[in-house]
């Protein structure tokens, strides 16, 4: 920790991580209720487990966003955070804000409008917290007037997300219209500007992971986000396809969004080839292990399974059945989650105060791996219960319910592989809560891979 | 490639697709209103708008194919069940589905019967919006729309007094085994025709100039189709044989009154 108040990022990384086990049990909550009866329908049915589980994770990966942004933006800039006050301040209220929609859903205070559910006073909370995050940020670079490419880019992504979600305040009596405005935020948010966030903060990490040369990172840095917006602005289309609209959306789709995987690719190979460059000398290597995971899994969940169902006859069958699960689920993961887990293991050390060596424990890793396995098998879970509901519901013709009945099996396996990666969850919470503050000084005493892995 | 070319790269073409979306969009509105018949829009239909967020419906189910996987697409299931089984259904979700046999039930939502009534609107406007053929097949709630399809299934079972419900399962079950014959889905013609709208095909036979039978209403008409199929013939490659129904003559023996009554009820929600 090079400037004193980046210390602000750990009160955002400590809310951001609660926030994830909670995630966590709403999640668990929803797969059993899928396996059914649900006793508990009464007072928790599975719309408000489902609500929580989603938002709750926005509200967290936004807020390692931030979190991420303040112990990133000081380093590059070279100063000191504007107000580390007023960070707190800003984190209070979004934390406010998070947990009374949280407690509100609970008790059927809702919008109803798949994602952007949050009642219009936590929606305008919202926006009041994104203004203060902005103006802290950028007072703080205009107070020094260095601004790095890789912080322009994260910075700039942070700003449009901010602007993205204003459409999500707009009403409208026609159906179509307000789910086509949902989608400005909901789409162009992960396909698009939320993409930058996580360019600009992979850019960082391989530039201090690996050595890579600044210049070159940064160059190809712009052409990921370029591509990213010539894919993903009109790729918005596969989301319009059946809703109501005129069918050149179906053309703009169909092509845009095959190019999508391109800018996802791209970042894979982005991290790919800094390593090989730059080696792999770099002493925490359990960021590293986050940060090329993230590349890999977003190319693979947001990119490969993404086309896998946005091609429109194929999507024409898919549309609306557990594969639009299978996608999210790893692409949520490995583009956004990963890299915020990456950030914080990266920044742990400095946070606790010990050097660099201490970033890899045993349970970190177990953490890690336990969180790639469980993920991976919810994917394939939610892939043959997909699968398997497209060809009997859409093409055969059995009813839902039936059709439900039949494909049981892959929800058991969704849920025990979804214990899996709730058990690598517990474990990074562990770590990060119990284990790294007292490892403050101390030289590493573990072996570098865990004696189990082994064999 | 320069990193000065590269950001003029990524400007540039973020520029111009961002153009090319705004410019689509502003068509789109241009076009909305045909393709969503938005003159339809009535305070009704808004109405059950603000009843579909309010009680959260998209978080277990998919409208327009958007929504949670929880439970059915409701896209075209006003066409599908027809008012008067939505209401009957919304009123008490219960006494339609066992939780037991169906791992599921939806929670009463407690409506009252003019929310009741926005939302069937609501629905119902949906179903007319231009979704380019979306769904290519129907998607529906329970049954199949091919006979045979549900291989190893459980037998439907009527989770309550209720004629429609009762009605429903006798409808899935074999024997009488109408499923086998008859689809409920439009334009899903098996070996009998689909039964969709049954109620008012009835009512039109019955006033048609070549009606020959006995039956004076749509109930009249469905019972005496039930019971004796050979007394008002309607025209079909498989419905009919040298002027003979194909259906079976012996309902009035297998059946009982009040089995026929519920069948009835049931048919008469189709729409």
């Amino acid at each position: 920790m090079r400037y004193r108040t980046q210390s602000v990022a750990y009160a955002y990384f400590v809310v951001a991580l609660l926030l994830y086990g909670l995630q966590m049990v709403f999640g668990l909550l929803a797969i059993v209720k899928y396996l059914g009866p649900d006793p508990i329908k009464a007072f928790l049915p599975f719309d408000v487990s489902k609500e929580i589980h989603t938002n709750v994770l926005i509200v967290w990966v936004l807020t390692g966003f931030m979190g991420a942004t303040y112990w990133l933006v000081p380093e590059e800039s070279r100063t000191e955070l504007y107000s580390p006050k007023l960070a707190y301040w800003q984190l209070g209220l979004w934390t406010t804000a998070g947990v009374t929609a949280v407690v509100g859903y609970l008790f059927g205070w809702t919008e109803g409008n798949k994602l952007l559910e949050q009642p219009m006073p936590v929606k305008l909370a919202i926006v009041v917290v994104m203004l203060m995050f902005l103006y802290n940020i950028g007072m703080t670079i205009w107070k020094v007037k260095r601004l790095t490419t890789t912080e322009a880019v994260l910075v700039a992504g942070l700003a449009l997300t901010a602007i993205l979600y204003l459409p999500a305040l707009l009403t409208f009596d026609n159906y179509t219209v307000s789910i086509y405005y949902r989608w400005w935020t909901v789409h162009l948010w992960v396909e698009g500007v939320w993409e930058m966030v996580q360019g600009g903060l992979l850019a960082y990490l391989l530039i201090r992971l690996s050595g890579a040369d600044r210049e070159v990172m940064e160059k190809w840095l712009y052409v990921i986000v370029g591509l990213t917006f010539i894919a993903g602005i009109l790729g918005t289309a596969h989301h319009y396809y059946w809703i109501g609209v005129p069918s050149y959306w179906i053309t703009f789709g169909g092509f845009f969004s095959a190019l999508e995987p391109l800018a996802f690719l791209g970042m894979a190979i982005y991290a790919y080839m800094a390593m090989r460059r730059s080696g792999l000398a770099h002493p925490n290597r359990l960021a590293l292990h986050w940060t090329i995971g993230s590349a890999i899994f977003s190319a693979l969940g947001a990119g490969i399974l993404g086309l896998a169902h946005t091609w429109p006859s194929v999507n024409k069958w898919t549309h609306g059945t557990m594969i639009t699960a299978m996608h999210a689920h790893m692409a949520f993961f490995g583009a956004y989650v990963m890299i915020v887990l990456a950030m914080i293991t990266y920044a742990m050390p400095g946070l606790f105060g010990h050097d660099q060596d201490a970033g890899e424990s045993p349970t970190g890793l177990w953490a890690f791996w336990l969180q790639m396995a469980g993920m991976f098998g919810m994917t394939m879970a939610f892939a043959a219960a997909g699968i398997s509901q497209t060809y009997l519901e859409r093409i055969l013709g059995l009813g839902y319910l039936e059709t439900q009945h039949k494909i049981q099996v892959h929800f058991l396996m969704v849920f025990g592989t979804g214990l899996l990666f709730v058990l690598g969850v517990a474990l990074f919470l562990f770590d990060f809560f119990f284990l790294a503050p007292k490892r403050r000084g101390a030289p590493p005493a573990w072996p570098a891979v865990p004696a189990e892995a082994k064999g | 490639m320069t990193k000065r070319q590269t950001r003029a790269f990524f400007l540039g073409s973020t520029g111009v697709f961002s153009l090319i979306f705004l410019a689509a969009t502003i068509d789109s509105h241009r076009q909305f209103p045909t393709l969503t018949h938005s003159d339809q829009i009535t305070p009704e239909v808004v109405a059950g708008k603000h009843v579909w967020h309010r009680k959260d419906c998209i978080n277990c189910h998919t409208l327009l194919g958007e929504g949670a996987y929880y439970a059915p697409d409701l896209t075209k299931i006003a066409e599908q069940r027809g008012a008067p089984y939505l209401r009957s259904f919304l009123t008490d979700p219960s006494k339609f589905y066992n939780e037991e046999r169906d791992r599921r039930l939806m929670p009463n939502q407690n409506l009252t019967p003019q929310e009741i009534d926005e939302v069937i609107a609501f629905l119902g406007w949906v179903g007319k919006i231009d979704t380019h053929g979306w769904p290519p097949r129907p998607i529906i709630v329970s049954g199949s729309t091919i006979p045979g399809a549900n291989i190893g299934g459980a037998v439907p079972q009527a989770a309550s007094n209720d004629p429609v419900a009762v009605g429903q399962a006798l409808f899935g079950q074999a024997p009488p085994g109408c499923f086998g014959c008859h689809s409920t889905v439009r334009g899903v013609s098996l070996v009998g025709p689909s039964l969709a709208g049954i109620g008012a095909t009835a009512e039109a036979r019955v006033k048609a100039g070549d009606y020959h039978g006995k039956a004076t209403d749509a109930t009249s008409y469905i019972r005496e189709s039930i019971l004796e199929p050979n007394a008002d013939l309607v025209v079909g490659p498989t419905y009919s044989s040298n002027g003979t129904s194909l259906m079976p003559p012996n309902f009035h023996e297998t059946l009982k009154p009040e089995q026929v009554d519920a069948i009835i009820a049931y048919l008469m929600t189709l729409k």
